[in-house]
């Protein structure tokens, strides 16, 4: 298959009010390693009051986290229509990355620390709660060994196919910062084990979560530059998905990408 | 009584651990005092009735205009003391109260000037009246310690509603958070309390405001991390009619009026810092100046002599070449440090990436930088750092390339030893090496270049 036939329609969702801890880098490691592949990319920034028509257009979603006020606001904007369009994509596994403040608002509810239940977009099933200023924020360098994704085999007409993920690491690492714990119910996956850090709410030694081809995650970082196994992994899902084929994508050199992850592995204290 | 041997105290920690070679010496005498006498910083302050104090907060440009002001003041006949630049929070601040006192705990100065860091402030306006308050700027910054720039803001709100009318304000008008206090202040000292204070353009006679009105200097469009482009009034998006730098200009909100205040000090006399991030502090510091009466011919000779503060945009001469250091600490400062070398036709860069407390532990915020913008022009471009894996990875995904790049295009080093002695041997004699590092990555590429090492 020619692969400057390929073309991948991502939709950022909010990229100037959820933009805050680096996570632009996520769309421009996606971008790239599509371009480096000559896989065309067009990035659809998706800002307040954005036709909710244009969500499905898109191939991949990608919304960042945000600070409280700028939370609001897209809270605000999230009308009906917004709502039932996104929530059918997911269920029929549209892949898409949220991070943070994102990964909370695709949920049930948030409950902030003086009890006040914001209600959440309620796609995913969990919720999250802060506990009040006597408890410290999660904060720092973490690592994740992902499990599930590894041994996900795809298959088609009969074949079997591997996972991205099993000629590769199968950590995660980033840096994680949120005073909301999140829980996951029953009808949700975590997206891995925390080896070291605090992941969802610092007892369960879960971090993020994985539905259907929908992934949430506290890890900042920003998480794909240093996990381009998780990138490839989400190219890969949204070309197979639009084309309706099996895609292998080239390799790309990863030394230095490898390099960073194991850096940071290391400081942890970790061997990948 | 105690006061005064607590005084003692701190100048023995501090010729100790200068001594030992700590590198803590200016935090550590005040943190000892502080902790057996929490009021040690109110009760000095008050001893000392003749001293005049300028507070400086705002999240880029503390210690240029500190220093500025210090240079100015100092030219005009008065003896001026600053805590150390970076030892901005309490602790810093009662040690160089320890510091500058004489044997007998008298502070024999006119002027103390304290950078203050944006979280301390409200703790530092309990302890201190300042005569003169600047409020420089708010910008994302070590979100890892502060998370939120508005949780911020609100917080300097609440602060100010405290604030004694013998302090002056002095305020960035271009920061549309920054005026917004002031017009918070405004209407506070005015008598009303509305939550949404009717916006009107008069002269603020609690506060002076500082801002720039050079159509030359305009940016075309917003640079990616940008914060508060949004109404702190009423939470829509702002308009423009001129960018200087960030989220810093000529603005207005067309939907409830909201606008930049109309009297500002926009007129900053030459000087030979670079960029326009620094003609704000200029403006701030002269500003402060006149307010005290230094007389004009004074202010405009400092500047022309005027020299940097050690890491931003300093000048050092090693082995016959020149480098300037550009501290670099969060997407604005890296974005300007970038801006301002490229237009001094920069070839030979040094980036420094460290994640140390100073510094951040997080470094995501390296993908809010505009590498794109300006990397091209670089001929040898050299990373070192605890995280120059991370730089390398932004500078990577940065070029415009349709094809993946190896490293040749940018050297790792991780020793910086190493990384500085390649960058130098890169640069010949007639060019200058320059330097972007971040705040504990300056203080380390310092201590190479001139061997001496700077206690923080």
């Amino acid at each position: 298959m020619r692969k400057d036939n390929l073309y991948l329609t991502i939709g950022w969702l909010y990229p100037e009010l959820m933009s805050t801890y680096g996570d632009r880098g996520n769309i421009i490691c996606l971008q790239k390693r599509c371009e480096w592949r000559r896989i065309e990319v067009e990035i659809k920034r998706l800002d307040v009051g954005f036709d909710y028509r244009q969500l499905a257009t898109c191939n991949l979603l990608f919304m960042g986290g945000a600070q409280d006020t700028q939370q609001k606001i897209v809270s605000r904007d999230f009308s009906k229509e917004k709502v039932k369009v996104l929530k059918e994509m997911i269920e029929e596994e549209i892949p898409g990355l949220y991070i943070c403040g994102a990964y909370q608002f695709l949920g049930k509810y948030y409950k902030e620390a003086n009890g006040k239940i914001i209600n959440g977009l309620g796609i995913l099933d969990l919720y999250s709660k802060n506990p009040g200023a006597n408890h410290p924020r999660l904060i720092g360098n973490i690592a994740v060994e992902i499990h599930d994704l590894r041994f996900k085999i795809y298959e088609n007409g009969g074949k079997n196919h591997k996972s991205y993920f099993i000629n590769h690491k199968s950590t995660l690492v980033g840096f994680e910062n949120h005073g909301g714990r999140t829980y996951l119910g029953k009808d949700i996956k975590p997206l891995g084990r925390v080896i070291k850090g605090f992941g969802n709410n610092g007892t369960d030694g879960t971090e993020g979560a994985v539905y259907k081809n929908s992934f949430g995650s506290y890890l900042h970082g920003p998480i794909l530059p240093k996990n381009p196994h998780l990138a490839d992994h989400l190219i890969k899902l949204a070309l197979e998905r639009k084309y309706k084929k099996i895609i292998d994508l080239s390799s790309l050199d990863d030394s230095l990408e490898w390099q960073a992850h194991e850096a940071i592995a290391k400081r942890l204290g970790i061997s990948v | 009584m105690l006061n005064f041997i607590l005084v003692i105290l701190g100048k023995i920690i501090s010729y100790v651990s200068q001594l030992v070679n700590l590198g803590y010496g200016s935090t550590w005498p005040g943190h000892v005092t502080l902790s057996i006498n929490k009021n040690f910083i109110r009760e000095i302050i008050k001893a000392n009735p003749q001293l005049k104090i300028i507070l400086i907060a705002g999240t880029n440009g503390k210690t240029t205009t500190g220093k500025l002001i210090q240079t100015i003041l100092e030219n005009s006949g008065k003896k001026v003391f600053q805590n150390e630049a970076g030892a901005n929070l309490l602790n810093g601040i009662s040690s160089s109260l320890i510091r500058y006192s004489n044997k007998v705990g008298k502070l024999n100065y006119d002027f103390a000037i304290f950078e203050v860091d944006e979280n301390t402030l409200p703790l530092a306006l309990k302890e201190i009246t300042p005569n003169y308050l600047i409020l420089l700027n708010l910008f994302r910054d070590q979100l890892d310690r502060y998370g939120e720039v508005n949780t911020i803001a609100d917080k300097w709100k609440q602060a100010l509603k405290k604030l004694s009318k013998s302090t002056t304000l002095i305020l960035n008008a271009d920061d549309p958070q920054i005026a917004y206090l002031g017009l918070q202040q405004n209407s506070k000292s005015l008598g009303s309390d509305s939550k949404q204070p009717r916006v009107l353009n008069r002269s603020y006679t609690s506060g002076f405001y500082f801002g720039l009105d050079d159509k030359t200097l305009h940016q075309t469009s917003h640079q990616h991390a940008v914060d508060s482009t949004y109404c702190p009034n009423c939470n829509s998006k702002l308009y423009y009619n001129s960018i200087y730098y960030s989220h810093l200009g000529d603005w207005e909100c067309k939907n409830c009026g909201n606008k930049r205040p109309k009297n500002i000090f926009s007129n900053p006399p030459p000087s030979r810092l670079s960029g326009s991030y620094n003609l704000y502090n200029i403006l701030a510091a002269v500003l402060v100046a006149k307010n005290i009466g230094v007389t004009n011919k004074l202010i405009n000779d400092s500047l022309k002599t005027f020299t940097p503060a050690f890491g931003r945009q300093e000048i050092l001469k090693v082995d016959g070449k020149k480098v300037q250091i550009f501290l670099s600490k969060n997407p604005t400062s890296f974005n300007e440090s970038l801006r301002t070398i490229k237009s001094l036709g920069a070839k030979n860069v040094l980036f420094v990436l460290n994640d140390r407390i100073p510094d951040g532990r997080d470094v995501s915020w390296i993908w809010d930088i505009d590498t794109e913008e300006y990397i091209k022009n670089f001929n040898s471009v050299v990373l070192s750092g605890d995280r120059a894996y991370d730089m390398g990875l932004r500078l990577k995904y940065s070029y415009f390339s349709e094809f993946p790049i190896s490293n040749f295009q940018f050297q790792i080093v991780g020793d910086l030893k190493k990384a500085i002695s390649l960058s130098l041997n890169k640069t010949n004699k007639s060019e200058t090496l320059y330097v972007l590092p971040t705040y504990s990555a300056m203080l380390e590429v310092r201590k190479i270049l001139t061997g001496k090492k700077i206690s923080i």
